[in-house]
């Protein structure tokens, strides 16, 4: 198992600390080590400012052996002539050390005493056939080492446990917004879209994604209020046909009637069933569309030749409103694209100009190349869309006219059916609105790459 | 095929395999009255216990159903035999559950919900296979067509129809005494694919042409309009 703290604060106090700690025991080492060099470089003078003072004593009063005996108790030293040992005071006795080679005189050095203390010894000649050994204890330069580490030990957890309740607060603080942000985002839920994160400083990271997260908040509202509205809308289209069929229905029950009166009460329900069925078509296929589950088979079509054969399937629409259904089309244009579902946004487009332009009207469907797209236009001298309804036009079930009574056609979803039909053939579809009155609708598919 | 004492006529057996009791129910009663006998299977199991206990003309097989599935009816089925005709008649109606259901072997697909009159033209479809009726003139009481000539006769007089119309009335002639609906004749004589696709009043408009040109100045009415279901071509009102 591997130790992970899973809140973040712990997670920095935690690192923040240990760095620290290194950095601290680091520097203490440094401290300890240059002091430690420094103390035993002092001793070593120490040691040879004595040893000077004792070579020179011997020196100049060899006979004089005695008075070491008094002056120099507080020394550490042995004298030896030849292979004897001429004089050595009681501390050099006790320590247990013994003279090292005087053939081999060199810096002082530690030599610990077999009772275990160290000291720090120079053995050197003093004169002729005189060699001096002298021994000065470490113990002091022991003692302050000692007294810094004791300091260091009882410093650094105190310190450290005060470096990470400072760390730890900060941190706190600096995440706090983290918290503010996780308690409000708790309470959002379907019901709840409207409620954002809060911001404290948009510039700083927090804030940046708290910015990021409401945006998408806003989308997923969008979204959600778009679905809330397609569900009221569908259920209202699937009632009105339920609602004629069980009245109707239910009349005929109660009524005494001949067979051909019921069959045309049946041929009534039949009616609606069929405008459900319709719906549900529709609805099927959007829904699917949505899903991306629709197959589309996309080939090199002639547009030329869909859109004549659109318009002529058509025409007795528009004839039956003596409107003057009239269509520009050079051909061929190729496109890349599935025939079906392109021939259904046309339609589609085609059905709503005729429905919507008045008897005696003009529709004028044109064909033509523009850069690198091919466009097909359905323009029509009808009242056009106020263009507080342009914006909407292709959303599922929407309609001008909001009285929903079904007058001049469908359930409004005409014209969203189009505009998937002809974004899953990589184009797309725009509405324009003249100044003559009047509209155009314009698929736009982009050309065959060669 | 058994055949009637007294007529010519065979009587043709066919097997709904359907586990929607009322749909069953509703499909034998309206074959019968097309003067077929129905078999009814209400799940796979029994489904399969008719099928290898008798011979039918034709199967009507649902793909989900308790007990067997439907694909699995079939691939039985298709093993020892290849020649039984078998309408899938199912609410799956992807185009890879047809691709799936046709490479089975079924040899035609109905999606429910469906209008009766198809499922009736698509079993006599079924029915009239490899018999090759290629027949060169079509026609009912005084009304005549010929199908080389292109020319179409009411009273021994011509009358001029577009192309549209004509393939319209051809297709009600061969369809003749029996209802047609606007989805048949959107896929069949608009060739529309897609359901979606609002064909509808393109349709009544035709309707409403022919019936100017061929019903208007002549008696009997030919040309009916079955309200809710669709147009009937018959020397009797429906």
């Amino acid at each position: 198992m591997r130790l992970r703290p899973s809140s973040v604060r712990v997670r920095l106090t935690l690192w923040y600390t240990v760095i620290l700690a290194g950095i601290v025991l680091a520097l203490f080492l440094a401290v300890f080590f240059s002091v430690r060099a420094s103390l035993i470089r002092q001793l070593d003078r120490e040691v040879e400012s004595e040893f000077q003072a004792v070579a020179q004593s011997l020196a100049e009063e060899p006979n004089e052996l005695s008075e070491f005996e008094s002056e120099g108790a507080g020394q550490t030293f042995q004298a030896m002539k030849g292979n004897e040992v001429l004089f050595e005071t009681p501390a050099f006795k006790t320590s247990g050390l013994r003279m090292a080679d005087p053939a081999t005189p060199a810096a002082a050095r530690t030599i610990k005493s077999p009772a275990g203390t160290r000291f720090r010894l120079k053995t050197g000649p003093a004169g002729p056939d005189l060699a001096l050994t002298l021994a000065v204890t470490e113990e002091p330069v022991h003692s302050v080492l000692r007294t810094l580490l004791v300091i260091f030990m009882l410093a650094l957890p105190a310190g450290l446990a005060l470096a990470a309740l400072g760390g730890s607060i900060m941190a706190g603080r600096l995440l706090r917004p983290v918290d503010l942000m996780a308690a409000r985002a708790e309470k959002i839920s379907a019901e709840n879209l409207s409620s954002r994160l809060p911001v404290e400083d948009a510039r700083d990271e927090f804030g940046r994604m708290a910015s990021v997260i409401n945006r998408m908040l806003s989308r997923i509202e969008e979204g959600f209020e778009r679905l809330r509205r397609f569900t009221a809308d569908a259920s209202h289209e699937l009632r009105t046909p339920l609602t004629v069929i069980q009245s109707v229905g239910e009349v005929a029950l109660q009524e005494n009637l001949d067979a051909a009166a019921y069959r045309d009460r049946i041929g009534s329900m039949l009616e609606d069933v069929a405008r459900l069925s319709r719906l549900v078509d529709s609805l099927l296929t959007l829904t699917r569309a949505d899903a991306g589950a629709l197959a589309l088979r996309r080939k090199k079509i002639d547009a030329a030749q869909l859109v004549s054969q659109a318009v002529e399937d058509m025409r007795p629409l528009a004839e039956e409103k003596r409107q003057d259904l009239s269509l520009s089309a050079e051909g061929p244009a190729p496109v890349q694209a599935d025939e079906a579902t392109l021939r259904l946004a046309l339609v589609n487009l085609l059905d709503n100009a005729i429905k919507y332009t008045p008897a005696s009207g003009t529709i004028a469907v044109k064909l033509r190349a523009r850069d690198n797209e091919t466009l097909i236009e359905v323009t029509d001298n009808g009242p056009g869309i106020p263009a507080e309804h342009a914006g909407r036009i292709f959303d599922r079930f929407y309609r001008v006219d909001q009285s929903r009574t079904g007058q001049a056609g469908g359930a409004g979803l005409g014209l969203a059916i189009a505009k998937w039909a002809v974004e899953a053939n990589g184009g797309r579809i725009e509405l324009e609105n003249r100044e003559a009155g009047g509209s155009t609708f314009r698929l736009v598919l982009p050309h065959i790459l060669e | 095929m058994l055949y009637s004492i007294g007529t010519e006529s065979p009587i043709l057996n066919i097997l709904v395999i359907e586990d929607e009791k009322k749909v069953a129910l509703a499909i034998k009663k309206g074959l019968e009255s097309e003067h077929y006998e129905v078999e009814l299977a209400l799940t796979g199991e029994e489904g399969f216990f008719q099928l290898s206990s008798r011979p039918f003309d034709l199967v009507i097989l649902d793909l989900m159903l308790p007990g067997r599935d439907g694909t699995e009816i079939l691939r039985t089925l298709r093993k020892k035999d290849k020649g039984t005709p078998v309408l899938i008649l199912t609410a799956k109606d992807t185009l890879e559950d047809k691709i799936l259901g046709l490479d089975l072997g079924a040899d035609d697909y109905l999606v429910k919900p469906f209008a009766f009159p198809e499922l009736t033209a698509r079993i006599r479809a079924l029915l009239r296979r490899g018999r090759g009726d290629q027949a060169a003139k079509l026609g009912l009481a005084d009304l005549e067509m010929d199908l080389v000539k292109r020319t179409v006769l009411r009273a021994r007089q011509a009358i001029p129809l577009t192309a549209k119309e004509f393939e319209l009335l051809e297709y009600l002639l061969r369809n003749s005494g029996h209802v047609v609906t606007r989805d048949m004749l959107a896929r069949d004589v608009w060739k529309e694919t897609l359901r979606a696709t609002p064909l509808d009043n393109v349709i009544d408009v035709h309707i409403g042409r022919l019936r100017r040109k061929v019903d208007d100045p002549f008696s009997p009415k030919l040309l009916h309009t079955v309200r809710g279901v669709g147009f009937i071509l018959s020397e009797t009102a429906p």
